[in-house]
């Protein structure tokens, strides 16, 4: 088959799963303009913008590198294609991080105010995890009450915000060997507000014009969100909410029901979702909604914030990322409740066309069109319930007529955060060490990240994730991954039979799936802690260990630092999707090479699932036969390229 | 004849011609303030997708002699300037009929409301003028002046025809003479343009994946793996598009 043009309107270009092919369909029918309409409009996209050559960091610009090398070379300043791109590269890089962190601040403030028994529908879930944590960082935790372990806990990662520290907490978490090497190249990150500030101002006209010296401090940057403001929004969050454990659930949009009040959380905080989840089973509720006809109340998630509920509290998911406009399509929605990232501006104008109210909870993410109601920890149940009564007084405005539900859900299993896949493993990671050792599990990989409309939606990570295990490769899902392998049926334990004879029999003699959700895009800092774990259990770095990590469908600046600090804590990764740095070839050739010299790890670029595999498998058996353990040789793992399997599920 | 040529292989699709065009062809000649004016000022270059992400022409007049549409234009519109090089639109004679449009090889004449038109209540023929004005003045047309990767070239036809034969023989000869390695300085867009072409044989393959899976209904969405072009027909019909 001849290529096609990319927006082209066939459906399964678009997107491989039936509810969402239904939806985008309908969404024609209605004339309702969908994110693929958009991209359509908007090709051809800059070229200067994707190469990473233009500039518009000062009003001397905006200017453009001509790559051609005929037009200008230098901008208005003088730099040129390097120390564009990477000061480019560097406030991707800090915005990504930045929202991460600042997603854990929001965390750590209401954590704050809980310990000082401010709030209102917050407390300590995990008191375990509390002291454990408490007593690593140092904290003295011998018959202290509760909250008086708590306030101290959180002054001390309250500090980790400024630069009052020399190092983050949770660097001591990380091999020796890596902390020296960190140290060594003066990457390791002193405060999480810091590196970011002191990215946008090294990226300021006339600072840092060493595009080398500018590309370390990216990865410093990046670590302050890996173990930093990660960790800490991870952490925490534990703490408060529960830290998960395994529970089967269900996703696709057949979780949305046809005789309830149906709520959809969007976004990414568990601080909302978790009393919002408590307050729909509030009996004056339910039984209001009683009173509308409906069943019951029946909240669903979408995106990370769906992760987040799922893992701790098996509540089932509508999808991932570019479900977010469909889910609404269904006509079956009365709310969407969003507090931020990744939630598109479009939402509102879709919601118009239903009778779905679209309520936005942060001040500082406001949406023209919605419902603002302010969140407020000091009342987070009663601000829960109030969001829950708007939705329910929704439901008589729901037109039964245009209600479509395409599909019946797929069960998925999460909640392996690291306490719970140690705990599957009898307390220690010594029995997987044992199975890398042995080979009946090669390695294991991280398939992270989002979905971009310029790739079929799931298709990658469907598709990358299936090799892997078919290769006994164990992976690991967090975000919009995870919620594409388990639309695939590939997260309960039965899919250990399309796992690899090794993978599948430890999944079984386990009662695990061969995919493990490990949460949100936060909780990628869940994979790192495996990794150190991992690491000092062999007595190695984290660059040794036969891993490594995937964005097969990355689009967003968060996508971008999580990938950096995956590099940078020595971990190999391979981008679905081209980063905005092609412009300068000293650039490619450093993260696509150089590093690897630098921190043992480096960046590849691979749209195609199964050269991708291909390229994960060659890296994974290299770094077992550095271990000296048994290895395949790289010219014995056969290309089986674009072999169309025809396996990828449909939802 | 001097002419604005294409290099298409050039267009990094960043349509600063396009936004050139309109405000050369404003009353401000601002851009700040162009797009506030009333009727809007228009573009007369259009850089549309190519078949995969990357690649882009900028499609415009050719000033062709003769022209199919000053022909056919049954108010004598549209003329030859003086100096022969260019057809232009008198938009005041102009009847909003469209004949120039549906005889145009390059499908580049649109219509809008023009503030030169007799009455901005009607639509008129809009389509390059060639920067007439700015030419006299012995300066670039707007697009060529905005272009910095030399997709948009304006001089002599045959210099620039030239100019590029030299640089194609250039990368020619530089393979026959030479051990074959890339030709010297090589695409500096290769890298690039890459990733266009594996997302569109990845999608290829999504497609591929969804047609073959057994039980699926491939008669519901066209997806029988016919091309874009059919598919967008069929679709048309059912009153999909």
């Amino acid at each position: 088959m001849t290529t096609t043009y990319d927006g082209g309107r066939q459906l399964s270009r678009l997107t491989v799963h039936d509810d969402a092919q239904q939806m985008i369909e309908r969404a024609r029918d209605e004339g309702i303009e969908t994110v693929w309409d958009r991209l359509r409009a908007q090709e051809p996209q800059c070229g200067y913008c994707q190469l990473g050559l233009s500039c518009r960091n000062c009003a001397m610009g905006p200017c453009r590198i001509d790559p051609f090398g005929e037009g200008p070379q230098k901008g208005v300043c003088g730099a040129d294609a390097d120390v564009i791109v990477a000061r480019n590269l560097g406030r991707t890089i800090a915005a990504g991080s930045s929202a991460h962190s600042d997603h854990g601040r929001d965390i750590l403030e209401v954590f704050h105010a809980m310990a000082h028994g401010e709030t209102s529908g917050y407390q300590v879930t995990d008191e375990a995890k509390l002291r454990r944590i408490a007593s690593e960082l140092g904290i003295a935790t011998d018959s202290r009450e509760t909250n008086d372990v708590a306030i101290d806990l959180a002054d001390e990662l309250l500090a980790n915000y400024g630069s009052a520290k020399g190092s983050l907490s949770f660097v001591e978490r990380v091999p020796a060997a890596r902390q020296k090497k960190w140290a060594e190249l003066g990457i390791t990150p002193r405060g999480v507000d810091r590196e970011n500030v002191e990215m946008m101002h090294r990226t300021h006209m006339g600072v840092d014009n060493d595009y080398v010296n500018l590309l370390l401090h990216g990865l410093r940057t990046s670590l302050s969100d890996g173990w930093g403001g990660s960790m800490i929004a991870t952490e925490l969050s534990d703490i408060m909410f529960g830290t998960p454990t395994p529970v089967t659930s269900e996703v696709n949009l057949g979780v949305l029901a046809t005789d309830q009040v149906n709520i959809a959380m969007h976004g990414h905080n568990p601080l909302l979702s978790d009393v919002v989840v408590a307050a729909a089973q509030d009996p004056e509720l339910v039984e209001l909604a009683r009173s509308f006809g409906a069943s019951g109340i029946n909240v669903v998630g979408l995106c990370c914030t769906g992760n987040e509920m799922l893992m701790r509290k098996g509540v089932p998911i509508a999808g991932n990322h570019l479900m977010q406009e469909l889910v609404l399509v269904t006509g079956a929605l009365e709310a969407m409740v969003v507090d931020y990232q990744c939630i598109m501006p479009s939402v509102v104008d879709v919601a118009k066309c239903y009778h779905t109210r679209v309520i936005s909870t942060s001040d500082k993410a406001k949406f023209p069109g919605a419902t603002h109601v302010s969140f407020d920890p000091h009342r987070g149940a009663e601000i829960a319930r109030e969001i829950v009564r708007m939705a329910v007084e929704a439901y008589p405005n729901r037109n039964r007529d245009r209600v479509r539900i395409p599909s019946a859900p797929v069960q998925m299993m999460g909640g392996f955060s690291v306490e719970a896949i140690l705990g599957a493993l009898g307390g220690t990671p010594q029995p997987l060490v044992d199975a890398i050792v042995a080979g009946t599990i090669r390695g294991a990989v991280a398939v992270v990240g989002c979905n971009n409309p310029k790739l079929a939606q799931d298709f990658e990570h469907i598709e990358l994730t299936r090799k892997l295990i078919e290769n006994d490769i164990l992976v690991l899902v967090t975000g919009c991954a995870a919620v594409a392998n388990g639309k695939a049926g590939q997260m309960m334990p039965a899919a250990a039979d399309l796992a690899g004879p090794g993978l599948g029999a430890l999944c079984r003699s386990l009662g695990i799936p061969p995919v493990l959700h490990m949460g949100s895009c936060v909780d990628n800092s869940r994979i790192m802690q495996l990794a150190a774990a991992l690491a000092n259990a062999v007595g190695v770095d984290i660059d040794s260990l036969p891993l490594a990590g995937a964005a097969p469908e990355w689009y967003s600046e968060k996508a971008v630092a999580i990938g950096t600090y995956v590099v940078g804590s020595g971990i190999t990764t391979v981008l679905g999707v081209q980063p905005p740095i092609f412009g300068s070839a000293n650039v490619v050739n450093l993260l696509a090479g150089g590093l690897d010299d630098v921190v043992g790890a480096k960046f590849a670029v691979e749209a195609d699932p199964y050269k991708a595999a291909l390229f994960i498998r060659r890296h994974i058996e290299q770094k077992r036969q550095a271990m000296g353990l048994t290895f395949i040789a790289p010219e014995d793992i056969r290309d089986d390229a674009m072999a169309a399997t025809g396996t990828t599920a449909g939802g | 004849m001097r002419t604005v040529f294409v290099n298409p292989e050039r267009c990094i699709g960043c349509l600063q011609c396009e936004v050139a065009c309109a405000t050369e062809h404003s009353a401000s000649h601002d851009l700040a303030q162009a797009f506030h004016e009333a009727p809007l000022p228009r573009k007369r270059v259009h850089v549309e997708a190519g078949p995969v992400s990357g690649t882009s022409y900028p499609n415009k007049c050719r000033h062709c002699d003769p022209a199919p549409c000053q022909r056919v234009c049954p108010t004598g519109a549209i003329r030859r300037d003086a100096s022969g090089d260019l057809v232009v639109i008198d938009a005041k004679r102009c009847i909003g009929c469209a004949m120039c449009a549906v005889v145009c090889p390059f499908d580049v004449i649109t219509f809008h409301p023009l503030a030169d038109a007799l009455t901005t209540e009607v639509l008129v023929a809009v389509k390059c003028d060639g920067c007439e004005a700015r030419v006299g003045r012995g300066e670039e047309p707007a697009c060529v002046e905005s272009c910095k990767v030399d997709a948009l070239v304006y001089g002599e036809i045959n210099e620039l025809v030239a100019a590029g034969r030299l640089r194609n023989s250039g990368a020619v000869l530089a393979a026959a003479w030479s051990t074959p390695t890339a030709a010297p300085g090589g695409d500096p867009l290769a890298g690039w343009r890459s990733f266009g072409t594996a997302r569109a044989s990845v999608n290829d393959a999504a497609q591929r994946a969804w047609v073959r899976h057994p039980g699926r209904d491939s008669a519901r969405t066209g997806e029988d793996g016919t091309d874009s072009q059919a598919v967008d027909g069929a679709m048309k019909e059912k009153g999909m598009s």
